[in-house]
């Protein structure tokens, strides 16, 4: 038996890729593992790959250098799924609520992590009830923080929109390791000593200790809630003629809204198999306040036409409107909508808009001279 | 479409789910004693009253010694499996009964207004904080409805209407579209015996002598003998909400003695799916009611 | 100036008569459209030196450098050796003197659009397989234009050629991604053959009606429809311009892999070898087929093609085109 690590300083090992797929063996003994998968073809243009999670069974598999182009929400909160089974004799609800399953290991970053914490304060805590499905995945889960290091993931390729150090989201607690990828296999860093019992017998004790991103590439200056609220209040926030822009500029698409790591919203409806009328199941799969129909009432009405409204609505939702039920914001500055906009919106450009807006009225007393 | 039989084939026949099933039957409160919220149970239509050409009262059987009554102006969320999901607001409620007053505007109400008595329907909640009688003893009450805006305020007016001396005064203003379009003729008439009624058409009939123009144009005629111990419920389509408060702010009426009930499409009904959000609000849990000044603060 | 010029062997030289008795002019290949830039200096070099100083860029993406003396062509084929070696010699073309000069010039330069490269629309890389392709058929003497095109949308104008060749996606869903916005549907109806309808709030896609676009996928806002990463080919034929019956080629094969696309165009020679009519200069493979007949130049050319799905082999030619029946249109 290998002594329990005790410092900080020595719960760093180094593993071969050999050794890793030893100790994903062992994981896979407790777990289901979850990480960032590259899909070669897969990606939106042809010859290009898709990165999204999916369950991973070796090191070769997992994905660890490139920003997955989905958040991991979709491990916890699947794009579809079922909520219930109707058959003739009755409403079934699926095995998940009723088993218990394995633990799900998930390798994420830590703006991820934070993702998590978001959709944990909608799904678990607004209002007096859990979701059911969310918190079965959920209370399951551990987390495996990938590293992203002071700047070097932060600097290139697609963590060139990242604005974690923004958000204040560029460390994450509540990890049960740290993964680090290297040349030949990874560093790891046992913040659980009881993950310890994993490790492969080649595991070598290393110095390493994980780092976080200090700085953003482009560092967005994020408005306090109390002064947008003042703004709001002021008519100067929902009046400023930026919104405007993206009316045209956004074509309503919704790939910000599936992409980010904190939008939670659904929609359930029912269908019937069509090969038994009698059977059928209610589903709910993602949502966006971006996409038409999101409003749409049984009686035609529908709010929030334009689509630069919406821009201002999922503004205020990630940066405002959660933060005053929650006490944080929703958005954790992972980049990946100003990563996946057809149009090349940035939404960390469009946070930097609003806090003009809001400088400005606070400067004037609340007229808003240059909202621009 | 084709009409489902609401998930039992004969509407005597026992309906009753599999063993195994968690979807609140036979739990203490409907729909919430499975510890899973989107389970729903089932409650027997009782019978059905047709108010308009697209408007019916359902009653259902309300198990009253296991559960309080929900209150007017709550709402559940009605299923019909296999169908989908509905948000419908109460209109009236007792010991044994719940009634709702539905509009068949899509897939969901299509498929209610296929029930007939004895038929099921399914449901869950209810939710959101709906009118508290108690909220308004003693007060000179105004109720200002639109369209189906009656019907979530049904309840709340009947309670007054029959219980002279709980509330110093009760107008009831009511619009609607069309002759064709009144909902709760009979309850209007009842009414009259402890409320001032007065309803109101966009669009007159021959035979129809009542007054004729959107409902704003009946609050000049109101007397507020009382001011300080003034409470206006404001319900309807947002147009109407909106206008119909801006009559009574130019009638001298604070903000803070207006409170609306706001329609969103509330979906999931327990605060996760975000359709019915308005900035920090969640009308579901929120709402729907809400003071005038919350609500012209939120913003769409 | 010579005082004999052999026209059939200065044109299989890749150069052509000109409205200058005293000048020829040489046609350039750029199979697939793209090179690197430096070799544009060599093209502007040979203009300058040999020509009157000018280039024209040719509708099928290669060069003309016109006002050359007859004389100086032997100088100009040595010239020409730096484009052979990176034009041709990387794709496998070989030469049996590379200071010869092009050794052929009827099978005109493969064409291509931008493809992935740089196109978001594009099923595949253009101009690679415009290599491939020119490494399949070049050089030949027999007429045929091919070009390549990256999806249905096009913009190479594979219609108007003997063989176009156009990208096509083979779709995928992923059903447990889709969350029924309808984005794909709605793109489909709008742009494209209403080939995706909604069932139980899910895409669903008719494969009848889909042509392989890939649009979807470009759409589909959770990654739900997925491009399969093997590579397939609608191949339309016999489309032409000219003076007798222009017309759009017609669709031939859909869904083939590039091993049938190239074997088809290889089994095109022989095919116009034994039909051609001879006491034209140059008879267009349409022509020969409108007169040999469709059935004859079908089995010639999928002649060790295997007809395994999904490949579909089209079963009549369905042309759109014109004849000049003049009187009928002018009266």
């Amino acid at each position: 038996m290998r002594p329990m690590p005790g410092n900080a300083a020595e719960r760093g090992y180094a593993l071969s890729e050999v050794s890793c797929d030893a100790l994903l063996r062992e994981f896979r003994k407790d777990f289901r593992i979850f990480a960032p998968v590259r899909l070669e073809g897969r990606g939106r243009f042809s010859d290009t790959d898709m990165v999204r999670y999916g369950e991973i069974r070796n090191f070769r598999e997992m994905e660890l250098r490139e920003k997955s182009l989905f958040s991991p929400k979709e491990v916890l909160f699947p794009p579809s799924e079922t909520l219930f089974h109707f058959a003739e004799t009755g409403v079934r609800e699926p095995s998940l609520l009723r088993e218990d399953g394995k633990g799900l290991l998930v390798l994420l970053r830590a703006c991820d992590i934070a993702g998590v914490d978001r959709l944990d304060a909608i799904f678990l805590g607004n209002g007096p009830e859990k979701d059911p499905y969310y918190e079965a995945r959920r209370k399951r889960v551990v987390f495996a923080l990938i590293e992203c290091g002071p700047l070097g993931a932060s600097r290139s390729g697609s963590f060139g929109s990242c604005f974690c150090v923004s958000m204040g989201t560029n460390r994450a607690s509540g990890y049960a390791l740290v993964l680090r990828p290297e040349d030949d296999g990874l560093s790891l860093f046992l913040e659980d000593p009881a993950f310890a019992a994993y490790l492969p017998p080649d595991a070598v004790r290393t110095s390493y200790a994980p780092s976080f991103p200090l700085e953003d590439p482009f560092p967005v200056r994020v408005p306090d809630p109390g002064d947008m609220s003042r703004a709001v209040r002021e008519e100067s926030l929902f009046s400023a003629a930026f919104w405007k822009d993206y009316d045209s500029r956004c074509i309503a698409c919704g790939r910000c809204n599936t992409v980010c790591p904190t939008c939670s919203c659904f929609t359930t409806y029912d269908v019937t198999y069509e090969e038994n009328a009698s059977a059928g199941e209610r589903r709910r799969v993602w949502a966006g306040c971006h996409v038409d129909r999101f409003t749409d009432m049984a009686g035609g009405h529908r709010f929030r036409e334009k689509y630069g409204a919406r821009m201002r609505f999922k503004t205020m939702h990630k940066i405002h409107d959660f933060h005053l039920r929650f006490g944080r914001h929703m958005c954790v500055g992972c980049g990946r909508c100003d990563d996946a906009c057809p149009e090349y919106i940035s939404f960390a450009a469009c946070i930097d808009r609003v806090s003009r807006v809001v400088d400005a009225a606070a400067s004037t007393g609340g007229d808003d001279h240059d909202a621009r | 479409m084709t009409h489902v039989d609401l998930w039992n084939d004969s509407p005597a026949s026992s309906r009753e789910c599999a063993e195994d099933c968690r979807c609140g039957h036979g739990s203490e409160e409907p729909g919430r004693g499975s510890g899973n919220p989107y389970a729903f149970r089932s409650l027997r239509i009782r019978d059905i009253r047709v108010q308009t050409e697209q408007d019916a009262t359902f009653r259902l059987e309300w198990p009253g010694d296991e559960v309080p009554p929900p209150r007017s102006g709550q709402f559940f969320q009605v299923s019909l499996p296999r169908i989908g999901e509905a948000p419908l607001s109460v209109s009236d409620a007792g010991r044994d009964f719940l009634e709702m007053t539905i509009r068949r505007v899509g897939r969901v109400t299509e498929g209610i207004f296929a029930c007939r008595p004895g038929d099921a329907l399914f449901l869950r909640g209810p939710y959101g904080n709906g009118f508290d009688p108690r909220d308004f003893r003693g007060r000179h009450l105004v109720v200002a409805a639109g369209g189906t805006g009656l019907a979530p305020v049904k309840g709340l007016i009947s309670h007054f209407a029959s219980r002279a001396g709980e509330v110093t005064r009760l107008d009831v203003l009511a619009g609607f579209k069309t002759p064709g379009d009144v909902l709760f003729r009979e309850e209007l008439e009842v009414w009259k015996k402890g409320a001032a009624v007065r309803v109101t058409v966009d669009r007159g009939t021959t035979d129809w002598t009542g007054p004729v123009g959107v409902i704003t144009t009946l609050v000049p005629e109101l007397a507020f003998p009382d001011p300080e111990n003034l409470t206006v419920v404001v319900v309807g389509p947002p147009l109407m909400m909106k206008f119909t408060v801006l009559a009574f702010l130019d009638r001298g009426v604070p903000l803070g003695r207006i409170r609306v009930s706001l329609e969103r499409r509330m979906s999931c009904g327990i605060g996760k799916c975000g359709h019915c959000k308005i900035m920090d609000r969640y009308v579901c849990l929120d709402g729907p009611v809400f003071g005038a000044a919350e609500a012209l603060a939120l913003e769409d | 100036m010579p005082r004999d010029i052999v026209r059939k062997k200065i044109t299989k030289n890749a150069y052509r008569i000109t409205s200058k008795r005293a000048e020829t002019c040489l046609r350039v290949r750029v199979p697939g459209g793209h090179l690197d830039a430096c070799l544009l200096d060599v093209v502007r070099s040979i203009a300058e030196r040999f020509g009157d100083g000018t280039v024209h860029l040719t509708t099928r993406q290669g060069f003309e450098i016109p006002g050359i003396p007859w004389e100086r062509m032997a100088e100009v084929n040595k010239a020409v050796r730096p484009l052979l070696e990176a034009l041709e010699v990387p794709l496998g073309v070989t030469f049996v003197d590379l200071d010869g000069g092009y050794p052929g010039a009827g099978t005109r330069n493969i064409s291509a659009c931008i493809g992935n490269r740089v196109c978001p629309f594009a099923n595949y890389d253009t101009t690679a397989l415009a290599g491939r392709i020119e490494a399949a058929v070049f050089p030949h003497d027999f007429h045929v234009k091919i070009a390549v095109t990256g999806c249905p949308n096009d913009c190479i104008k594979a219609h108007m050629q003997d063989f176009g060749i156009i990208g096509q996606a083979m779709v995928e869903q992923d059903a447990s991604r889709c969350i029924g916005c309808e984005a794909c549907a709605k793109n489909c109806l709008k742009r494209v053959t209403g080939a995706i309808s909604m069932k139980n709030n899910r895409a669903v896609r008719d494969p009848r009606r889909c042509i392989g676009c890939g649009e979807c996928v470009l759409v589909c806002p959770t990654g739900a429809w997925s491009r399969d990463p093997r590579k397939y080919f609608r191949m339309v034929i016999l489309g032409r311009t000219g003076k007798k019956n222009p017309r759009m080629a017609a669709t031939f094969l859909e869904w083939a892999d590039e091993e049938v696309v190239l074997t088809v165009l290889r089994n095109c020679y022989a095919f116009i070898d034994a039909h051609i009519d001879r006491s034209l200069p140059k008879e267009h493979l349409g022509y020969i087929v409108d007169r040999a007949g469709w059935p004859a130049f079908r089995e010639a050319v999928l002649q060790g093609v295997s007809l395994d799905p999904p490949l579909r082999v089209a079963e009549t030619l369905e042309f759109s085109g014109y004849f000049y029946e003049r009187d009928r249109v002018f009266r």
